[in-house]
C-alpha cells in the first residue's frame, strides 16, 4: 500500500517536471528584426535613413539585446546621426523598439544592404546568447550628385540667364514708349501752366 | 421461433454487407477524384512534389507588420496599398540550412492551385548556422481591382538542408479579405467638385445677366429722357473737343490749314 502511494507521488513529480521544462523551453523570447532604408532616392553625399525595428515575439522578455551593423563601410559611407551598434537592455514581451540611423553615402555607384547582426539572450537563464540576423533591404543604386542636380535642381542660373536675355526684347519697346510719353506730358504740363498764369 | 430469430439476424447482416458495399464505392469514388486532383497538381507542375511532411529542424514565425493585426484569424489587406510582413526562421536542428526563396500569392479561395496574383519571388541564398535564426521581410501590394473580395493568401519558403534536400514551409495558407481603402479626398474627386462649383458660378453670372436685360427692357420700353441726353453724339460741336493733348506745332500746323481750306483755294484760283 504504502509503495503505491509513494509510486503515484513520485509518478506526479515526474509529470510536473516534465511538463515545467516544457514550459522552459517553450518561454523564449524571439525577436524579428527588420532593417529599412526608408529613402526612395539614394543620392551621394545627401542623407539616407535606415531604421531598425525590433519585435519581441517571444513569451518572455529579450535582454541583453546587442544590435550590430558593420554593413557600412567606412571608406563609402559616414554616420551623419545614430550609432550604428547599440544595446537594448530589456524588451518586454510583445513590444518593439525602433531604431534608426542617418547615413551619408560618399561615393556613388550601386551598394548592396546587407542585414544586420542581433545577440540576446532569449530568456533570464540563458547562457549562450541567441544569435539572429535582420531583414536585409536588398540592391540600391545610389546616384551621383549630379547626377540628381540634373534631374531636380531648380534651374536658378538658368533662368536667371534666360532673364537677362529677353531683356532687349522687352525693355527697347518699353524704352520707346516712355519716351514719346514723357514728351507728351510735358507739353500738358506747359500748358497747365499757361492757364494757371493767365 | 428461433429460425424466425435466426432470419432476422441474417437479413440485418445482409443489409448491413449492402451498406457496407455502398460505402465501399463511394470510397472508392472518392479516390477517383482525388487521384484526379493529384494528376491535375502534376500536370500543372507547381509547387512541387516536395513538402515539408517530416519533422524539419526549421521553425518559423509569421508577422504582419503592415497592417497590424491583433490575431492571425482576420487578416484584412488594404487593396492597392502596401502590405509588409516579417518571417522569422529559427535554424533548431545541427546542421547548416540554406534559405533559397520566399514568394507569396493570391490564389482563388476555392481552389488553391489557381493563381489570381503572384507577387515577386524573393531569391535569398542565404545560410543559417545551427542554432541561429534570421529574418526576412517581404512586400506586396493586391491589386486595386480585387478590393471587397476574400482571396486565399499563400506563402510559402522554400529551403534546403545540408544534403541539398529541398523543403518549403507553408507560412501561410487561409483566405484572407482585401479590402477597399475610402479615401479621403482623391484627385479625380477634388476637380470633379471644383468643375462643379464653376458650372454654379457661371450659372449665377448667365441668370444674373439675363434678370438684368428683362428688367430693362420692361422699365425703358424705349430711353428715358435722361440718359438720352447724356447720350454719346460725337463731336458735333468742335468747341467740345479738348485739343489740349496734341502739340503745339502741330495745331498751328492744323489751323494753316483750316484757314487754307480747299474751297477758298479754289476761290482764290478763281480770282
Amino acid at each position: 500500500m504504502y509503495s503505491l502511494k509513494s509510486f503515484v507521488i513520485v509518478a506526479l513529480i515526474c509529470t510536473s517536471l516534465t511538463v515545467s521544462s516544457q514550459n522552459a523551453d517553450s518561454q523564449q523570447a524571439r525577436l524579428l528584426v527588420s532593417k529599412q532604408v526608408l529613402n526612395k532616392l539614394l543620392v551621394q553625399d545627401s542623407d539616407i535613413l535606415v531604421k531598425y525595428t525590433i519585435y519581441n515575439v517571444g513569451s518572455v522578455p529579450a535582454t541583453n539585446v546587442v544590435l550590430q551593423d558593420s554593413g557600412f563601410p567606412d571608406e563609402a559611407f559616414a554616420t551623419v546621426k545614430g550609432n550604428l551598434n547599440i544595446r537594448f537592455n530589456r524588451i518586454p514581451s510583445g513590444a518593439n523598439v525602433t531604431h534608426a540611423v542617418v547615413i551619408k553615402p560618399l561615393t556613388y555607384g550601386r551598394f548592396n544592404f546587407t542585414a544586420a547582426v542581433v545577440q540576446y539572450k532569449s530568456s533570464e537563464g540563458a547562457e549562450e546568447p541567441q544569435f539572429a540576423i535582420s531583414s536585409e533591404p536588398g540592391e540600391g543604386y545610389i546616384i551621383s550628385y549630379a547626377e540628381y542636380d540634373k534631374k531636380f535642381s531648380p534651374h536658378l542660373l538658368d533662368w536667371f540667364v534666360f532673364a537677362i536675355m529677353t531683356l532687349p526684347a522687352v525693355v527697347g519697346p518699353f524704352m520707346l514708349w516712355w519716351v514719346s510719353k514723357s514728351k507728351y506730358e510735358l507739353i500738358l504740363k506747359q500748358k497747365r501752366e499757361k492757364v494757371s498764369k493767365d | 421461433m428461433e429460425f424466425k430469430w435466426m432470419l432476422l439476424c441474417l437479413s440485418l447482416l445482409a443489409v448491413s454487407a449492402g451498406v457496407a458495399r455502398a460505402e465501399d464505392e463511394i470510397d472508392a469514388d472518392e479516390e477517383m477524384i482525388v487521384s484526379e486532383d493529384q494528376g491535375l497538381v502534376e500536370t500543372e507542375g507547381d509547387e512541387s512534389t516536395i513538402e515539408d511532411l517530416e519533422p524539419s529542424d526549421a521553425d518559423t514565425y509569421l508577422l504582419f507588420t503592415k497592417p497590424v493585426f491583433e490575431e492571425k484569424a482576420s487578416i484584412e489587406l488594404p487593396a492597392g496599398r502596401l502590405s509588409e510582413f516579417l518571417v522569422g526562421f529559427t535554424n533548431k536542428g545541427s546542421n547548416d540550412l540554406v534559405l533559397e526563396t520566399l514568394d507569396a500569392s493570391l490564389r482563388y479561395p476555392m481552389d488553391f492551385n489557381f493563381h489570381i496574383q503572384n507577387f515577386t519571388t524573393v531569391l535569398l541564398e542565404k545560410t543559417i548556422p545551427p542554432g541561429s535564426q534570421a529574418t526576412l521581410g517581404y512586400a506586396f501590394i493586391p491589386a486595386d481591382a480585387f478590393a471587397g473580395r476574400p482571396f486565399g493568401l499563400s506563402i510559402n519558403l522554400a529551403y534546403r538542408d545540408y544534403e541539398g534536400k529541398q523543403m518549403i514551409s507553408k507560412l501561410y495558407n487561409d483566405t484572407v479579405n482585401i479590402i477597399e481603402v475610402e479615401e479621403g479626398l482623391d484627385g479625380e474627386t477634388l476637380f470633379l467638385y471644383v468643375l462643379m462649383a464653376a458650372a454654379c458660378v457661371l450659372l449665377l453670372v448667365g441668370g444674373q445677366q439675363f434678370l438684368y436685360s428683362v428688367g430693362k427692357k420692361r422699365v425703358g420700353g424705349g430711353l428715358p429722357s435722361r440718359t438720352r441726353a447724356n447720350l454719346e453724339t460725337g463731336t458735333k460741336t468742335s468747341k467740345q473737343i479738348d485739343m489740349d493733348w496734341v502739340p503745339k506745332n502741330v495745331l498751328n500746323h492744323l489751323n494753316k490749314q483750316k484757314a487754307q481750306s480747299p474751297k477758298q483755294k479754289r476761290v482764290k484760283k478763281t480770282d
